[in-house]
């Protein structure tokens, strides 16, 4: 009965024949996800369907639904049925320079999706933060203060959306608004794939952040079953935003690779590509291998609970570790598809402070490529006592130690380039110091990870926690501020503080070190991951660890106010305010919509400081 | 100032401090209690791998350090760049330099992992085994089975003996740890997992669940007491035996549905 109203509800709304949606825009997607999603829930409960069920058709049919209101569709669908599409049309959906607008709509210029993901995953960052308070709150003392089932779905919560930081932040913002421009093109070779990819994300991240209201999930962002097999609905929602996310990533991939493949200005060799352009491209070759085999785990996981299958059923024939293995044969590789990222925005702001050519660059892009093959080979490590084969803890223990000499590159190569050098201290330069440090004690506690005998004593420890932190905040989120501050005068057009970005900078990363340095320590001593509660004796070190984590977050709104203060009212920038070499900076900040007048010739790399050869293009516009 | 100097003054700094680091760390105990041979080798692979560090970390360091307070443009914490800036020197590369820091690194990972294979062998490998006792974990308490059928709740192990542990799980993943053991193995459901451990001093130790395992995790936690031969026997023949027919355990699958 109520399926039926609900079709006649959804015919009134249908799209009539000529163009699909008339003004498709946000109003019109919510519409659309509200009536799919009703459609969807409806006809669960038309075929008496389980919670699980609906859930899952409710939310399919409301993805579907969203992504037709914003217009994801249109042009495919016109094209689908043998008509020609609007120019006219297609050129709107470009977007129009300085109309705020198109941030909000389903815009094709690669410069508002980059600005779109940034700003995502920046609010996406902060509501991530925000649960990272709560845990450190609970943490604070011994005891529990707040309630276990609700601590361990925030802590699940925080993992999953700041994987999505650290996943889509770096390549999907700054990488989005920069890579056709890097290498001379107008626009990335699928805008409309590109703007769908983004598209995908706003439903799948709200499915996130309301699991609690689900009943929450207790699994952590790993979701080994059969916990996960038992856990509430929150958990089903989690597994099938993480789905989303990853068919995101998938088209997302194959966007950056055509384009930096087939896009390339005359004259930009592979060899003269910023190195910003070769990370993120042996980023788009992981995200597309990789990402289709954490898909296919998380999509058994949700037959297993909601069609009855026992993939991962011991007590039906399924296999327990399975699951592991194909999820850490992801998301090891998904630890540089959020590092490398970082790894070569830093690279790329290294030489323009240093004043200095990139030190080894071909040996860096080697490397790069080097970690690109390695990080499927290492998954195994996550497993160490897992319970998986004896013999197999031999070659990844081999592997694991093995991927740390290309990793090491990037070190040579940023020390390398900042010796003898003539360094600006300018707030992203001071990024990369915190990086180097940063990621650094990662790398060197790694080790101590990848080491079965130490790796027994310290798995599933607070030293674990310590050391991805070092990892992904060092390798990702000390690479997006260093790119955000950078980039944001090419960006926006306007400066930011310098003042407040030093504070930002000192304030965020001594509260960093100070929360997560006594972690090691106390992963050594004794204390668990994923607990709610401890031994009284790690009472004060925790309680220090918290007041140092609430100081993350103040010096994480410094970098909020200054942000959105400078986008406002920040003095004006030149179009090369740090006199780099690269191609964005030869042309207007913001850059115009088609970003080149004339498509540039390059001659050489972007990084010939202190050489009489006064830039690496020509014949660009704007400059 | 040469880049021949600026090398060789940063480099003694390195040297220095490094060899400064290392003797602090050789001798640690890193572990914070040790009352197996299993973490006694651990602590021993902790204290290696932490010697081996010292000079990695502080390479970049004083690279940083020494770059930070040497190689800082006159004007270079203005605001802005400053007109009229100036470059570096145009060096892209050093071919002997990025072949020898190629090399070291290789070779340092390359000991690492011959000595990480030794102690993995030495923990993990077969042992012919003194006392056996199978490890049931279930959300979210532990029990333990004896050879001759007794059951308890507190592991029971004898001292200098070789003990197999076999860990079994019904519902869903847990981790049986004992950190003064130095071993932690997660226990599979419908995969029994196995590891050995010699106890080296008697005692009471705590040891607890470390993978995630819903609501009770936190509170998944157990005791093992050491004791000699002797006094494990005697404890062993004092327990109740029970029922040749111990009920079975309601699956989580059965009640649930």
């Amino acid at each position: 009965m109520i399926a039926t109203r609900v079709l006649a509800a959804a015919r009134t709304f249908a799209p009539r024949s000529r163009s699909f949606v008339p003004r498709p825009g946000l109003p019109r997607a919510i519409l659309g996800a509200i009536i799919g999603f009703a459609l969807g829930g409806g006809l669960a409960a038309e075929l008496k369907a389980e919670p699980g069920q609906m859930l899952a058709l409710a939310y399919l049919f409301g993805l579907a639904g969203f992504l037709l209101g914003v217009g994801a569709f249109r042009f495919w669908l016109t094209w689908a049925v043998g008509r020609e599409i609007d120019v006219a049309e297609e050129h709107a959906a470009h977007g129009r320079a300085g109309e705020w607008q198109r941030y909000f709509r389903f815009t094709t210029d690669h410069k508002v999706i980059g600005v779109q993901y940034l700003v995502t995953a920046f609010v996406l960052f902060f509501t991530a933060g925000t649960a990272a308070m709560f845990m450190r709150f609970e943490l604070a003392q011994p005891g529990i203060a707040t309630n276990k089932e609700l601590y361990n779905t925030i802590m699940s919560t925080h993992g999953a959306m700041m994987i999505t930081v650290a996943l889509v932040s770096i390549i999907g913002g700054l990488g989005n608004y920069l890579v056709p421009i890097m290498i001379g093109a107008r626009d990335m070779a699928f805008p409309k794939a590109n703007a769908l990819s983004y598209w995908m994300l706003p439903l799948a991240i709200l499915l996130v952040a309301i699991n609690p209201l689900l009943g929450g999930f207790d699994s952590g962002w790993t979701a080994y079953p059969p916990l996960s097999q038992q856990a509430n609905l929150g958990q089903q929602a989690y597994l099938m935003a993480f789905v989303t996310v990853g068919v995101s990533s998938i088209l997302s991939a194959i966007n950056f690779l055509v384009t930096v493949f087939r896009m390339r200005a005359p004259g930009m060799s592979l060899m003269r590509m910023p190195i910003f352009v070769w990370a993120l491209t042996v980023t788009a070759a992981l995200a597309l291998i990789a990402t289709s085999v954490v898909a296919a785990a998380f999509t058994m996981l949700l037959f297993d609970r909601i069609l009855g299958t026992a993939f991962f059923r011991a007590s039906r024939g399924g296999d327990v570790i399975l699951f592991q293995h194909l999820f850490w044969f992801y998301s090891h590789p998904a630890v540089y598809i959020m590092a490398l990222p970082g790894l070569g925005a830093i690279l790329e702001v290294v030489p323009v402070f240093a004043r200095k050519p990139l030190f080894a660059y071909p040996l860096a892009v080697l490397s790069f490529i080097s970690i690109g093959v390695m990080s499927f080979m290492v998954w195994a490590h996550h497993m160490f006592v897992s319970g998986m084969a004896e013999f197999f803890h031999i070659p990844i223990m081999l592997t694991t130690e093995l991927i740390s000499v290309p990793t090491g590159i990037v070190f040579l190569s940023a020390l390398g380039t900042i010796w003898l050098g003539r360094i600006q201290f300018k707030v992203p330069m001071l990024w990369v110091f915190g990086f180097i440090w940063a990621f650094l004690i990662g790398g060197i506690t790694g080790v101590f990870l990848a080491d079965v005998p130490t790796d027994i004593a310290l798995s599933d420890t607070a030293f674990v926690v310590a050391h991805f932190h070092y990892t992904i905040v060092g390798g990702t989120i000390f690479g997006l501020f260093a790119g955000t501050y950078y980039w944001f005068p090419k960006i926006t057009g306007r400066m930011y503080n310098e003042r407040l970005g030093r504070l930002h900078f000192w304030w965020f990363t001594l509260a960093f070190n100070a929360t997560f340095i006594p972690m090691f320590w106390l992963g050594i001593e004794g204390m668990r991951r994923r607990v709610a509660d401890y031994p009284a004796e790690f009472g004060t070190v925790n309680l220090f660890i918290s007041i140092a984590a609430f100081n993350i977050a103040l010096s994480v709104g410094v970098f909020a106010f200054n942000m959105i203060r400078s986008w406002k009212t920040g003095p004006v920038a030149e179009s090369n305010p740090w006199q780099a070499q690269t191609l964005e900076w030869q042309i207007a900040s913001p850059p115009p919509i088609q970003n080149f007048d004339e498509i540039p010739t390059v001659t050489a790399t972007p990084y010939q400081y202190g050489s009489p050869r006064p830039a690496a293009a020509e014949g660009s516009s704007g400059s | 100032m040469s880049p021949r100097r600026h090398l060789l003054t940063a480099g003694a700094v390195w040297v220095v401090l490094s060899v400064l680091g290392i003797v602090v760390v050789a001798g640690l105990q890193i572990i914070p209690v040790i009352a197996s041979r299993e973490a006694a080798i651990e602590n021993h692979a902790f204290v290696l791998l932490t010697a081996v560090s010292v000079p990695v970390l502080m390479l970049v360091v004083v690279g940083l350090v020494y770059a930070a307070l040497r190689f800082r443009a006159p004007n270079g914490t203005a605001d802005g760049m400053a007109d009229g800036i100036v470059d570096g020197p145009p060096i892209h590369g050093h071919r002997g330099f990025q072949a020898a820091w190629l090399a070291i690194s290789l070779l340092m990972v390359l000991g690492l992992f011959a000595y990480g294979a030794v102690g993995l062998v030495e923990i993990r490998g077969a042992q012919a085994a003194d006392f056996e006792v199978q490890v049931e974990a279930e959300q979210w308490a532990w029990h333990y089975a004896y050879a001759n059928g007794v059951r308890s709740t507190e592991l029971h192990v004898p001292v200098d003996r070789r003990v197999h542990l076999v860990i079994k799980s019904d519902d869903v993943i847990h981790s049986f740890w004992v950190p003064a053991f130095g071993v932690k193995q997660d226990a599979v459901p419908g995969h029994p997992t196995q590891i050995y451990v010699t106890a080296t001093h008697a005692g009471t130790f705590p040891g607890m669940c470390a993978e995630l395992c819903g609501l009770g995790h936190t509170g998944m936690t157990t005791t093992v007491v050491v004791a000699d031969q002797a006094a494990v026997d005697a404890w062993l023949s004092n327990q109740p035996k029970p029922s040749p027919k111990p009920s079975p355990k309601p699956s989580p699958e059965a009640s649930g549905s």
